[in-house]
């Protein structure tokens, strides 16, 4: 349950996923958004019109996939850190992943990290093909791995070798 | 291992067995318990130790945390150097 | 004796959102602050607030509080004393306040409490040996000094504060052994959880603390599992070897200020403590004080924004400023209020305020 663990079932991904048909097509965003809290820039940053306008501010974010370019804009945006970018018309066997990530140091480009699962299990290493700075005010930045297709929907956080000096 | 000791009342040094000691007694407010051991008299001035005294209190005599009596609160709500008040207005 | 229209207590977001507010209908503010710089908890604040664009959501905590610190500024009619803390308020309406080293007194028309909340402390063996530090304390010592507590930590609480600053203590290298919660299901926002979650950062509920131990300081902690009556199970405990164990159990609005004015308060769980009995413009029912933010219910720093606006415009206009617009702010920032609480998140607020002003529906 994920209010007694803060892991999504897979039943609350389920909601939040496009079909496989679209995910094949190209770039989409994934809104693992599942608790209605006052919060709304998500819809704002949207530029698609994607994110529908939300009639009350603590309504769960309604993401049209076909409208949905995988730019990436609400993902920076998020407060919450919970926007994916899922790629997975990238080869016929992999996908990427963008991530939003906020620790130090950043990855490189071309580096191999451990890639997380919602529980924090580690599914493999994958490599680092993109990194962009949130900018000086956001400072989130979003990093692109590749990731077998078939782990696409389930990478959803990178560790760094060496990033905790306390083990 | 040093004894174990569960502290309520930081800034004086008091331990939840001094406290339910002495409601035991049959002291029933957290003033009374404030001038018969210091509990909240400290720097902090009860900021930390007072609603653990009221549960406490609550707790013993089966009444809801919020009836229990607040202590008076007087002027000033820190500690201040006589100094301050001989320099000031 | 210092004399001022409105004297607003406590720099923070309400405080700051309070001052501009009043200001800018025309009122003069002071504003106290205790601290060396305004700002409160924002300046502490790292990660990016929620809200709508109204609270400036998206925008991290800290810069939210440079920007309402630069807005007092450039406002003439706001002054803002630091290093300065108020003491009394005394039956005349005079306040007393230190002010480094000199004791100062100040006689505002209207007096705006704002001086937020401090953090509740949790009874357990040894909970005073060094090591043990409140969530709040963690945050300053990181993010004001530089200074990380230790190597691993114990966070005891999953609401909005333990997951946040669990979150910033990994982001500074700190690794965090459990997160643990006494109630069943965790209370803060669930985006804050998954986020810590699948950094591989297990999220314990119905657990508890029972002792900390150590020779000097912090060795570690024995936790263990809670049934559905908050009892401890015998035999679920478990050894974290940890230095640091940090507590975010909660915090109590600090209202000594108002049980000093004869303020009427009232304890409200929903609201974490005892709080002052208001009206709908967050009037107490000592006329001509006002609260706003934590000090009237513990809350999200968005909603001490919102008050703190209604309060300062409530305080203006009562002085006659603001004739034409302020009534119409007032009810742009209640809808905000009701805007921010009408979810499900906001539900303990709104019945805690229902129960406060002891009405079968909610006002604000």
């Amino acid at each position: 349950m994920l209010n007694k663990t803060g892991i999504p079932t897979a039943e609350d991904v389920k909601k939040v996923s496009p079909s496989e048909e679209r995910l094949k097509k190209g770039p989409v965003a994934i809104i693992e958004c599942f608790q209605e809290i006052p919060c709304n820039p998500c819809t704002e940053a949207c530029k698609q019109g994607a994110i529908q306008p939300m009639a009350d501010i603590n309504n769960l974010p309604k993401l049209d996939f076909d409208k949905c370019n995988g730019c990436g804009l609400c993902l920076s945006r998020c407060p919450g850190l919970a926007i994916f970018i899922v790629d997975g018309s990238y080869s016929e066997t992999e996908a990427i992943v963008r991530i939003p990530f906020e620790y130090l140091p950043v990855p490189k480009v071309g580096e191999k990290v451990a890639g997380l699962n919602r529980a924090g299990e580690e599914l493999g290493s994958f490599e680092v093909v993109k990194v962009q700075s949130g900018g000086q005010k956001n400072k989130t930045y979003t990093i692109s791995i590749v990731v077998p297709s078939d782990l696409a929907m389930d990478v959803r956080s990178i560790r760094l070798g060496g990033v905790r000096h306390a083990n | 291992m040093q004894t174990k000791e569960t502290i309520v009342c930081r800034c004086e040094d008091i331990t939840l067995d001094e406290i339910k000691a002495l409601i035991e007694q049959g002291y029933r407010t957290i003033d009374e318990i404030k001038r018969v051991i210091r509990a909240g008299m400290g720097p902090c001035q009860g900021r930390t130790c007072r609603m653990m005294i009221a549960q406490e209190l609550s707790k013993y005599y089966g009444i809801p945390v919020g009836e229990v009596l607040m202590p008076t609160f007087r002027p000033t709500v820190k500690p201040v150097k006589l100094g301050t008040f001989a320099g000031g207005e | 004796m210092k004399e001022i229209e409105i004297l607003i207590i406590g720099g923070g977001p309400a405080g700051l959102c309070a001052a501009s507010a009043a200001a800018n209908l025309g009122a003069t503010v002071l504003v106290l602050e205790r601290d060396g710089e305004p700002g409160g908890q924002l300046v502490k604040q790292t990660h990016k607030f929620f809200g709508s664009k109204k609270q400036y959501a998206g925008d991290r905590g800290y810069q939210i509080g440079n920007l309402l610190i630069e807005e007092c500024k450039k406002n003439p009619n706001i002054e803002v004393w630091t290093d300065t803390t108020a003491l009394g308020v005394y039956e005349d309406g005079v306040v007393t306040a230190e002010r480094q080293g000199k004791h100062l007194k100040i006689e505002p028309k209207k007096i705006i409490v704002a001086t937020g909340a401090s953090e509740k402390m949790i009874a357990f063996p040894n909970n005073d040996l060094p090591g043990i530090y409140g969530a709040g304390a963690v945050q300053t010592l990181m993010n004001v000094h530089g200074i990380v507590p230790g190597q691993r930590v114990l966070m005891i609480g999953a609401g909005n504060i333990g997951l946040i600053v669990s979150y910033q203590l990994m982001q500074a290298g700190v690794e965090i052994a459990a997160i643990i919660e006494a109630s069943p299901t965790i209370g803060g926002y669930l985006v804050h959880a998954s986020k810590i979650r699948r950094a591989g950062v297990p999220i314990l509920t119905s657990h508890t603390i029972v002792e900390a131990y150590g020779q000097e300081s912090v060795e570690g902690a024995i936790i263990c599992r809670l049934d559905e009556n908050w009892q401890q199970i015998p035999g679920t405990e478990q050894d974290l070897n940890v230095d640091v164990i940090c507590l975010a159990v909660g915090l109590s609005p600090l209202t000594e200020l108002c049980f000093q004015a004869d303020c009427q308060l009232k304890y409200i769980a929903e609201l974490s403590g005892h709080v002052p009995i208001r009206n709908e413009y967050l009037e107490t029912t000592r006329t001509d004080l006002y609260v706003a933010g934590d000090v009237s219910g513990v809350e999200e720093a968005s909603s001490a924004m919102v008050e703190g606006r209604l309060a300062g415009i409530s305080a203006a206009y009562s002085l006659g400023y603001g004739a034409g617009v302020a009534p119409q702010l007032q009810a742009e920032a209640l809808a905000e209020l009701s805007e921010l609480r009408s979810g499900p998140a906001g539900q303990k607020t709104v019945k805690g305020i229902m129960k406060l002003m002891d009405k079968g529906e909610a006002v604000c």
